[in-house]
C-alpha cells in the first residue's frame, strides 16, 4: 500500500528544517534588502516559495511507505547520472555547466545527486547477502561514488563532489565495516599528506605499524598495507616535485590551500570581520555594517552565516548552531532505533550529507576551512539546494521508520 | 549493546564538530571582538595587490637583453571614488584621463576595496601634482610598476614581443593563473610565449586605512602573501651576431635565422624592417598602433615565422634527395643543358639562358641548373617529392617557442587535384616545383631547420630560443632539454651527396653560392632565386659551416633583393665571418660559457 496510515511522520525535524529556514529569511532579508539590483531584493520571496515547495514536497515523502523508497531507491541516481552526463558533455557558454533551466527555475541535479547517491548506497549496501568487510562491495560502492563525484568535479563544483565522499564512510560504517578497515583506508591518506615533512612522515608510518601490529591482522596485511603506505610517502614529494610550478598553484588554489586570484583571502578576512565584530550580543537586525555596506561576497548564499553573526552575536550563532545540533542529534537517534538496515544505513548517510555541509561552510566563514562554495543547509539561499533539503528532511521524519522501530 | 555504541560514536563526532566550531566563533566574537569591531566600524581593510617583478631576458652569454624600470602610474580606490561625486571631475584633470573612461574601469573592477588603475607611465609633473594634494584625496594612490627597457643595442622586436593590458578575453581563460583587470601580459614574443614563467605570482597585503582613506596601519590578520619574482630567461641569441644581422639588413626587407646545429639553438633572430620594441612601453596611442598595423612593409609581422615565400632554387634539394632514396636517379647521370627545355608547346628556361651544357648530378646542384631538375621531376612521382619535403619539416611548424609561426604549404597530388582538377595540372606544374616555384610555400625558419639537417646528416634538433630559465626564489637554473631525432630512411650516402654539392656550391668556380665563400673555413650552401609577381624576386641562401664538422646553419632571405647568389650569399658570409670571429675569441680565452645544452 502506497501511504501507512498507521503513525504520523517526526514533526520535530521539520519544526527544526522550519526554524533552520526562518533564520534563513531573517539573513536574506538583511543581506539583500539595500541592493540596488531587484533582481537581488526578490530572493526573499523566491525563498519562500522554495521553502513551501520543498516543504510540501517533503511532507509527501515522508507519508510513503518504506517499501516504496526502497523498491525505487537506484531510480532517482540513474537519472541524475544521465542529467549530469549530459550537463558534462553538452559544451556551455561560459565554461560552467551545473544546472537545466526548467522554466524560470534552474534545476541543479548536482543537489538533488545529495539523496539520490544515499539512498541507492543504502540499497546497495544493506543488503543481506553483501558484506560491507569484502573487497567487492567496497569497490561497488567507490564506483556508486567515483561516478557522480567525476561528473560533478568537472563542472566545476568541488565542494558538492566533495559531499558525496563524505557519507560513505559514516553509511559504511552503520552497516558494520570494520574500524581496520576505516583506518586502513585512512592511513594512506594521511601518509601523503605527512609526507612532505620527514620527521611527522616518520612518526606516522611507526604509529601506523604499532597500530597494525596491535590489531593482529596477520604479516600479510601488515606488509601489505606497511609497504603501501612507505611507497606512497616515498612517491608523493616526487610526484608532486615532478608538477610544473603552475600546475602545484591549480592544484592548491583549488583545494584552497592557498589564496586564489579572486581575492578568497579578502573574502575571509571580511568574513571574519563580520563575525568577530558581532561580539555577544550583535549589532541588530539590519544593523551589520558589514553586511549592510556589502562588504560580504557572496553574503546570501555561502557567507549567510557571517550576515547572521554580525547581526545576531554570538547568542544568534549560538542558537542557529544549536538548532542544527538538536536538529542531527535527532536524526541519530532516529537512525539508530530503526531495525531496518535499510532505513539505518539511509539515514545516518542523510545525517552526514547535512553535518558535512554545515560544518565546512561555517568552518570557512570562520576561516578555518577552505573556500569549496557550499551552501548553509536551510539558510543559504538557494532553490536546488532547499527543496533538496527539504525532501531529506522528508526522508529522515518519514513515519514508516520511525515505524520499524 | 553494538548499535548503542554506534550511535554514541556518530554523536561523539558531532559533539567534537560542534565544539570546533564554537571554540572558534567564541574566539572571533568574545576574544578578539574590539579589534574586529574597530575594523569593522572605524576603519575598513583594503587589498593592496604587491607585484611580483617580471623575469629578465638575457642573451646566451648573460647580457641583458630586456630589463625592467621603474614607471609610475595612477590608482583609484572605487568605494571612495563613487562617494566623492564632486571630486571626480577633478581627479580626471589631474591625471588626464577622461572622466568617462576612469567611470568604465571603475564599473569594471571586482571589488570596492581593491585599487583600480586609471594611468599608467604618467609624467613626472602629474606625480608631483597628485602628490601634493594627496592629504586632501587618499584614496587616491601612486603605484610605482615596472616597465620594460632594451639594451638599445638590437630591436629584436620580434622575437621580444611586447606587453599589454590583459583583455577581457585572456583574464576569461586564464584566471586560474592570478591575474586582475589591469595587469600587463605578453601579448606577442617570447613574453607571450613564456608570460606564465616570467610573469610570477601577485602577492597580496591588507591594509588598515580610516574613514577619510587614509592608511593607518597593516592589519593584523593572517593571509598576508609575499609576491614570487618572475624567472629570468636567457635566450639562445647571440647579442653580436644579432646587431651585425639587424645592420646587414637596415635598409631591406627579409631576415636571417642562424641555428646551432648541436643543439638547436636559435643564434640569429632577425626579421626586417622591424620597429624599436621600446614603442610599447608608453601608453601606445591610437595613431601609432594603427600606423603599426597598416605600414605597407607590414612591421608587425615576423617574417621569418610568419611570412610564407616560394624558396626557389634551395628546394632542388629535397627533389634531389627523393630522387636518390626512390633510385630514379644516380650521381653519374648528365643531361645536356641548352638553357632551356621544351614541354609540347611551352618552352622552359634555365636561369642560365645560354646553358650549362654537359651537368651531371652535382654540378646540377653546385650550379644550380634548372633543366637537370626539371628532367628528375619527369622521374620522380610528386608524392615521393612531397613525402620527402614533409620528411625535412616543411608543410608543419618547426614548433619553435614563439607564437603564430606558419606552416607552409607542401602540394601532393591529392591537394593538386583539389586544387586544379584531376586533370587540371600537368608536367608544368611540377617543373615549377622541382624548383621551388608554384604553390610550394616555405618560411624561412623552416628552411634554416632544412639547412641544420642537411648539415647533421639527419638528426633533427627542435629550433628554440629558450636556453635556460632562472628562478630567483629557488635559486636553481633549469635547462630547456630541446626534442632530438634521427630522421629516419634518408641513406647515408645520399646525405654525403647533398653535403658534396652544397659544398661544391660555395667553393668552386662556377658555383652559385661563391660570394659566401670564406678564406680560412669551408662553408656549404644553396642559393635561391625565387620569382614572385609582386616584384623583384626574392633572394635566398642556406648553408651551414664549416663543412666538414658543423656548427652552425643558416637561412637568409631578401624579400625583392633579386639574386640569391648576389645578394644572399654575401649577407651569410658576413654571419659566418663572425661567428667564426666570435668562436676563435672564445677559444684562445678560454672562457667558460654555458653552453651546457650543447653536451647532452
Amino acid at each position: 500500500m502506497l501511504i501507512d496510515k498507521r503513525s504520523q511522520p517526526n514533526w520535530t525535524l521539520f519544526v527544526f528544517a522550519l526554524l533552520l529556514s526562518g533564520y534563513g529569511l531573517l539573513a536574506i532579508y538583511s543581506a539583500t534588502n539595500s541592493s540596488d539590483n531587484p533582481d537581488i531584493r526578490d530572493n526573499l520571496t523566491s525563498q519562500i516559495i522554495w521553502i513551501c515547495v520543498g516543504l510540501a514536497l517533503g511532507l509527501v515523502i515522508s507519508y510513503l511507505s518504506l517499501n516504496i523508497v526502497f523498491s525505487v531507491a537506484y531510480f532517482p541516481y540513474v537519472s541524475l547520472v544521465v542529467l549530469l552526463a549530459i550537463l558534462a558533455f553538452v559544451p556551455s557558454s561560459n565554461g560552467v555547466n551545473r544546472w537545466f533551466q526548467v522554466g524560470p527555475f534552474h534545476l541543479q541535479p548536482s543537489e538533488l545527486m545529495k539523496p539520490a547517491l544515499v539512498l541507492a548506497l543504502a540499497r546497495f549496501i544493506s543488503d543481506r547477502n553483501r558484506s560491507p568487510n569484502k573487497l567487492k562491495t567496497l569497490f561497488f560502492t567507490f564506483l556508486f561514488v567515483l561516478l557522480p563525484f567525476i561528473l560533478v568535479l568537472k563542472q566545476p563544483d568541488l565542494g558538492t563532489s566533495l559531499t558525496y565522499l563524505a557519507i560513505v564512510i559514516p553509511m559504511l560504517y552503520w552497516r558494520g565495516l570494520s574500524t581496520f578497515i576505516i583506518f586502513a583506508i585512512c592511513t594512506p591518506i594521511i601518509t601523503f599528506v605527512a609526507s612532505f615533512h620527514f620527521w611527522t612522515f616518520f612518526v606516522i608510518i611507526v604509529l601506523t605499524s604499532l597500530i597494525l601490529i596491535w590489531s593482529k591482522r596477520g604479516t600479510l596485511v601488515f606488509w601489505v598495507l606497511f609497504v603501501l603506505n612507505i611507497s606512497v610517502g616515498i612517491f608523493a614529494p616526487v610526484f608532486w616535485n615532478s608538477l610544473h610550478e603552475y600546475q602545484k598553484q591549480r592544484i592548491l588554489t583549488f583545494l584552497g590551500l592557498i589564496s586564489d586570484p579572486q581575492g578568497v583571502g579578502y573574502q575571509i578576512i571580511q568574513s571574519k570581520v563580520a563575525i568577530g565584530s558581532g561580539g555577544i550580543i550583535g549589532k541588530g537586525f539590519l544593523h551589520g555594517t558589514q553586511t549592510q555596506l556589502r562588504f560580504l561576497p557572496a553574503q546570501h548564499t555561502d557567507f549567510i552565516f557571517s550576515v547572521l553573526a554580525e547581526e545576531w552575536g554570538f547568542i544568534g550563532a549560538i542558537v542557529v548552531l544549536l538548532t542544527f545540533f538538536l536538529f542531527l542529534r535527532k536524526a541519530v537517534e532516529i537512525g539508530s532505533s530503526t531495525k531496518n538496515m535499510f532505513a539505518g544505513v539511509l539515514i545516518m548517510g542523510i545525517m552526514t550529507v547535512f553535518a558535512f555541509q554545515l560544518f565546512v561552510n561555517v568552518g570557512m566563514t570562520l576561516g578555518i576551512m577552505p573556500v569549496t562554495g557550499i551552501p548553509l543547509p536551510f539558510i543559504s539561499y538557494g532553490g536546488s539546494a532547499m527543496i533538496t533539503n527539504m525532501l531529506m528532511v522528508g526522508i529522515l521524519a518519514n513515519k514508516s521508520v520511525t515505524l520499524s522501530t | 549493546m553494538v548499535p548503542l555504541e554506534k550511535k554514541n560514536i556518530y554523536s561523539a563526532a558531532l559533539i567534537i564538530l560542534f565544539a570546533i566550531l564554537l571554540t572558534k566563533l567564541f574566539h572571533l566574537q568574545i576574544y578578539e571582538w574590539g579589534k574586529y569591531l574597530q575594523y569593522s566600524e572605524k576603519n575598513r581593510i583594503r587589498q593592496v595587490r604587491l607585484l611580483p617583478t617580471r623575469g629578465l631576458i638575457y642573451d646566451r652569454h648573460g647580457y641583458v637583453l630586456v630589463d625592467n624600470t621603474p614607471s609610475y602610474s595612477v590608482s583609484v580606490f572605487p568605494f571612495e571614488y563613487l562617494k566623492n561625486d564632486s571630486s571626480q571631475e577633478k581627479i580626471a584633470d589631474l591625471v588626464g584621463v577622461h572622466k568617462d573612461i576612469i567611470d568604465s574601469k571603475i564599473r569594471q573592477s571586482t571589488s570596492p576595496f581593491l585599487a583600480v588603475r586609471v594611468a599608467s607611465n604618467i609624467s613626472f609633473d602629474t606625480l608631483v601634482k597628485i602628490q601634493e594634494r594627496s592629504l586632501e584625496l587618499p584614496w587616491i594612490i601612486i603605484n610605482v610598476e615596472p616597465t620594460r627597457m632594451y639594451s638599445g643595442d638590437i630591436f629584436a622586436s620580434h622575437l621580444f614581443g611586447y606587453l599589454g593590458e590583459i583583455s577581457r578575453a585572456e583574464l576569461k581563460s586564464r584566471q586560474e593563473y592570478g591575474l586582475v583587470q589591469g595587469d600587463y601580459v605578453g601579448k606577442k614574443g617570447i613574453e607571450k610565449f613564456y608570460d606564465d614563467e616570467l610573469r610570477g605570482k601577485a602577492g597580496h597585503s591588507y591594509v588598515e586605512v580610516d574613514a577619510l582613506g587614509r592608511e593607518v596601519g597593516t592589519v593584523q590578520v593572517d593571509r598576508e602573501t609575499q609576491p614570487e619574482p618572475g624567472a629570468d630567461i636567457y635566450l639562445t641569441i647571440d647579442l653580436e651576431l644579432q646587431k651585425l644581422a639587424e645592420k646587414l639588413f637596415e635598409k631591406k626587407s627579409g631576415g636571417v635565422v642562424l641555428l646551432d646545429v648541436r643543439t638547436g639553438g636559435v643564434l640569429v633572430l632577425c626579421s626586417k624592417p622591424d620597429y624599436n620594441p621600446e614603442i610599447f612601453t608608453q601608453k601606445i596611442s591610437n595613431e601609432i598602433w594603427r600606423s603599426l598595423v597598416n605600414s605597407p612593409q607590414k612591421v608587425l609581422y615576423d617574417r621569418m615565422i610568419q611570412s610564407e615565400y616560394p624558396p626557389g632554387s634551395t628546394f632542388k634539394l629535397v627533389l634531389a634527395a627523393a630522387g636518390l632514396e626512390t633510385r630514379q636517379c644516380n650521381i653519374s647521370e648528365t643531361t645536356d643543358c641548352q638553357g632551356y627545355i621544351n614541354l609540347g608547346i611551352h618552352t622552359f628556361h634555365c636561369w642560365n639562358t645560354s646553358g650549362h651544357g654537359q651537368v651531371d648530378f652535382l654540378d646540377a646542384i653546385k650550379r644550380s641548373c634548372n633543366v637537370y631538375f626539371y628532367r628528375m621531376s619527369l622521374k620522380v612521382d610528386v608524392d615521393d617529392w612531397a613525402r620527402h619535403s614533409r620528411l625535412f619539416g616543411f608543410g608543419q611548424p618547426t614548433g619553435i617557442d614563439l607564437v603564430g609561426e606558419s606552416s607552409g604549404n607542401v602540394p601532393d597530388r591529392a591537394y593538386l587535384n583539389a586544387e586544379h582538377g584531376e586533370n587540371g595540372w600537368g608536367k608544368g606544374m611540377l617543373f615549377n616545383l622541382a624548383i621551388g616555384q608554384g604553390e610550394l610555400l616555405v618560411t624561412p625558419i623552416q628552411m634554416a631547420q632544412f639547412a641544420m639537417i642537411l648539415a647533421n646528416k639527419g638528426l633533427y634538433v627542435q629550433p628554440h630560443l629558450l636556453h635556460r630559465f632562472y628562478y630567483m626564489h629557488l635559486k636553481e637554473f633549469r635547462y630547456h632539454q630541446p626534442l632530438r631525432k634521427q630522421i629516419q630512411n634518408i641513406s647515408q650516402n645520399t646525405w654525403q651527396v647533398l653535403q658534396k654539392g652544397m659544398i661544391m656550391a660555395v667553393n668552386e668556380s662556377g658555383g652559385t653560392g661563391l660570394a659566401a665563400s670564406l678564406p680560412y673555413v669551408s662553408i656549404a650552401g644553396k642559393t635561391g632565386t625565387a620569382e614572385n609577381p609582386h616584384g623583384e624576386a626574392h633572394a635566398w641562401f642556406i648553408g651551414f659551416g664549416p663543412a666538414q664538422n658543423p656548427q652552425v646553419a643558416i637561412c637568409v632571405l631578401v624579400e625583392n633583393g633579386g639574386s640569391g647568389g648576389a645578394q644572399a650569399a654575401p649577407i651569410a658570409r658576413e654571419i659566418f665571418d663572425k661567428y667564426f670571429e666570435i668562436e676563435n675569441r672564445k677559444q684562445s680565452f678560454t672562457i667558460i660559457t654555458d653552453d651546457t645544452d650543447a653536451k647532452i
